[in-house]
């Protein structure tokens, strides 16, 4: 087990931060998600409530819950996270924040060179805060667990299309993998897989459907989606398949892989060009036998939000049954559960068809 | 005192706008114009650019830049704006999105003429992030919808507590960036990059910037002799026309009126009471309201925003890599999109030099990047420098957000407040 004082606590819009310089400096590296239950009072003190309310949810976490951490690192990921790391650095307690920077382009040569010296500069402040070394080999090492991490995901992610998993079970795996002790980990989920292999087949009342757009970081919304009959089989999540979807690739120099392996996992649409999102979505929805598409964004997630039209406009030309909802950050949503019902609908009745 | 009671009582042509802002029409005609034919001329070429991108180095091309924040301005101030962001609503933009944004797509879809707000198609595109992640979003929207090609010049952001050592790192970045677009810029129009031409062309922006940073320091003057209500038009030359001769002959003049003014005593409002200072993107739909400020005998005699505009991109020893860094810095560090810190600071500075008895905070809706940080910044100006704070929860070009009621109740207690306390 790892104990709390080695707790690094991670502020990340999307999946921007290298767990595994974390790890190879002995850390455990926590994400931070927030918790719908919780008012965010304290963090509205500072951002007005037309700010992303699940960063203001992440804000007051970190106001709560601070000195239970070692430290504290925000990656650079949507406009959030940078201007509000300003308000972090003034008003969250902690003996260490980092702002990990990394190109928002991934299309010049440039930009790999941008990520390599920043990747460098943070191992440096890491080394020098906490007396440690970050080595070759201890990168290397931290790549390999983290690479077991994502490879039993990927099989536990598969099952989802011909078992009966709830879309709770499998939020709250991906929970695990983003904020537990990797090692500790490892087990668990092996022992998971153990179980969801002996789950009922995939009910056939239900649709299997691809949820992309804002990262959902409660799982109330996932059980929504299993109230609804909707089955996430596939997704572009953060909390889900773009943690897990590529390995970490076996390179000579740790940090090329680590730079590599951004360029690999499934696009956030705050990175540019962000058409390689799409092209994972159509992929998606057509190896797995999908029913539909469920976009949604969360309210004022400006970057989903832009990207909305333009899939939901290239889903209709594909023929592709699509739905794009904007999400209130709440637990209970009734006129959500409305319109997840109608999406059902015409799912149910394409089936027909 | 009434706003809506006393304007029509007062009836008088606003505050009294410069002889030498009554130009301004005539530049923007001519700019209007000159984009006609860069679009219609086969052998020219046109772009669309976004603020934080140098518009100076498009011009070094000879390569025309529409400015669609500006014509989304123009589309506000012709109050047009309200059913072009509907329009956009109505594709499936939620409300919640950059109201420049919404007007843009609704403007071009609509095919309106330059003076209401339209632009033509461009060649290429090219933006920057240092604003926001938005000018991204709507130029990879506009450019995949026009199938445009697009430069997207990423700027690191330069977060609080960052020192000379990170500085150093973003600038080889963005330096290294240059060289990308000239290679973009080749691709596009065939044309290689000329250092005499860029040298000349920088020169010039230079010159344009002085002038108008000359025209804020005679702000620092009790009476202002110029105010927001003319810097907000009087901005245009620096956004569109850096590196053109048109828009320096038109700052000498204006700083030659403005140098007279100030050497007479002669204030932009008569009878001067309250100097403002006003943090924001203003009410483009609603520019009357930094008119209206004068009748409370209040005038705005400093903004970030246009300011922000005059950035100095000098050429160093006639050396380009060396000018570069230099001129990488403003991309990364300017007031507008100052990290909390150093605009904590900054504020504090502007305020002793301009002599600021109030401050205005737009809480604009459609650009959260720019309010981010504004709660603490209230609460330092209020607690630190003990400088009452009008924090106005609103929009730059969507007409819905602002309630007519609301803003006069808060500006007259606003002006109440100040009035209590008396100039210092």
């Amino acid at each position: 087990m790892c104990h709390m004082e080695s707790i690094i606590a991670y502020f990340d819009s999307s999946h921007d931060l290298p767990e595994e310089i974390l790890m190879a400096a002995g850390k455990h590296p926590f994400k931070i998600l927030g918790d719908i239950h919780t008012p965010s009072d304290p963090a509205d003190k500072y951002l007005f409530e037309t700010f992303c309310p699940a960063a203001r949810s992440i804000l007051t976490e970190a106001l709560r819950s601070s000195k239970n951490w070692n430290g504290i690192t925000v990656a650079h990921g949507c406009d959030a996270t940078h201007r509000q790391f300003d308000i972090w650095k003034r008003h969250v307690k902690t003996p260490f924040i980092y702002f990990v920077n990394n190109p928002l382009s991934r299309t010049s040569k440039s930009s790999r060179k941008f990520y390599k010296i920043e990747l460098e500069a943070f191992i440096q402040a890491l080394e020098q805060h906490y007396n440690v070394e970050i080595s070759k080999e201890n990168l290397q090492h931290a790549i390999q667990t983290s690479n077991q991490v994502k490879l039993i995901l990927q099989k536990l992610g598969k099952l989802r299309e011909i078992q009966d998993i709830p879309n709770r079970e499998y939020f709250e795996v991906c929970k695990m993998a983003v904020q537990e002790n990797k090692l500790s980990l490892i087990p668990k989920l092996h022992q998971k897989f153990s179980e969801w292999q002996r789950y009922p087949e995939f009910p056939s009342d239900f649709s299997k459907i691809l949820l992309t757009g804002s990262d959902v970081t409660y799982p109330e919304f996932m059980v929504l989606l299993d109230k609804a009959k909707l089955r996430v089989v596939r997704d572009d999540l953060s909390i889900g398949e773009r943690y897990y979807a590529a390995l970490i690739p076996d390179m000579e120099d740790p940090l090329d892989a680590l730079i590599e392996y951004q360029y690999l996992i499934p696009r956030p649409s705050t990175k540019h060009p962000a058409d390689s999102r799409l092209e994972y979505l159509v992929e998606a929805y057509k190896s797995s036998h999908l029913e539909g598409i469920l976009s949604q964004n969360l309210k004022f997630c400006e970057p989903y939000a832009y990207d909305s039209v333009w899939l939901s406009d290239t889903f209709k030309t594909k023929n592709i049954p699509a739905i794009h909802l904007e999400r209130d950050y709440i637990a209970e949503d009734q006129q959500m559960f409305t319109r997840l019902e109608a999406f059902k609908e015409l799912l149910d009745s394409q089936r027909r068809a | 005192m009434n706003l809506t009671q006393q304007t029509p009582q007062v009836k008088k042509k606003l505050v009294k706008t410069l002889k030498t802002s009554q130009k301004l029409k005539k530049i923007m005609a001519w700019y209007f114009i000159k984009g006609k034919i860069y679009s219609t001329l086969p052998w020219k070429h046109t772009a669309w650019s976004t603020s934080g991108f140098p518009t100076e180095f498009l011009w070094a091309y000879d390569v025309y830049p529409f400015l669609p924040e500006n014509c989304a301005t123009i589309a506000a101030a012709r109050r047009k704006s309200q059913e072009l962001i509907e329009y956009a609503e109505a594709c499936g933009f939620c409300r919640d999105l950059c109201s420049y944004f919404k007007t843009n797509i609704g403007a071009y879809d609509a095919k309106l003429p330059a003076q209401f707000g339209g632009l033509e198609k461009p060649d290429l595109m090219t933006c920057t992030n240092t604003v926001c992640d938005t000018h991204v979003k709507w130029f990879q929207i506009q450019s995949r919808k026009m199938n445009v090609p697009l430069f997207v010049w990423d700027i690191p952001a330069y977060v609080s507590g960052s020192d000379e050592k990170v500085m150093n790192r973003y600038l080889d970045y963005i330096t290294d960036q240059f060289w990308e677009f000239t290679d973009f810029i080749y691709d596009v129009t065939g044309k290689k990059f000329n250092r005499n031409s860029f040298i000349k062309t920088i020169k010039k922006a230079d010159e344009l910037a002085v002038l108008w940073r000359e025209l804020f320091e005679y702000r620092k003057q009790i009476p202002a002799p110029l105010g927001y209500a003319d810097t907000l038009g009087d901005v245009f030359p620096m956004f569109a026309l850096p590196g053109v001769n048109k828009g320096i002959k038109f700052y000498r003049e204006l700083v030659e009126e403005v140098k007279e003014a100030a050497k007479l005593g002669k204030g932009v409002v008569e009878n001067e009471k309250f100097r403002l200072l006003f943090e924001g993107i203003p009410f483009w739909y609603k520019i009357k309201f930094f008119h209206q400020l004068a009748d409370f005998g209040a005038v705005v005699t400093y903004e970030p925003y246009t300011w922000s505009f005059g950035v100095r991109r000098e050429i160093i020893d006639n050396d380009i890599d060396k000018s570069l860094r230099e001129m990488a810095k403003s991309l990364i560090h300017t007031p507008y999109w100052y990290n909390l810190e150093t605009r904590i600071e900054y504020f504090k500075k502007v305020i002793d030099e301009y002599k600021i008895d109030g401050v205005i905070l737009h809480n604009n809706l459609s650009c959260r990047p720019s309010t981010t940080t504004m709660a603490d910044l209230k609460q330092v100006l209020q607690d630190e420098l003990d400088i009452p704070v009008l924090l106005l929860t609103c929009d730059m070009n969507d007409p819905r957000a602002f309630s007519e009621a609301s803003m006069q109740t808060r500006l007259e207690s606003f002006i109440e407040l100040l009035e209590s306390r008396g100039r210092k």
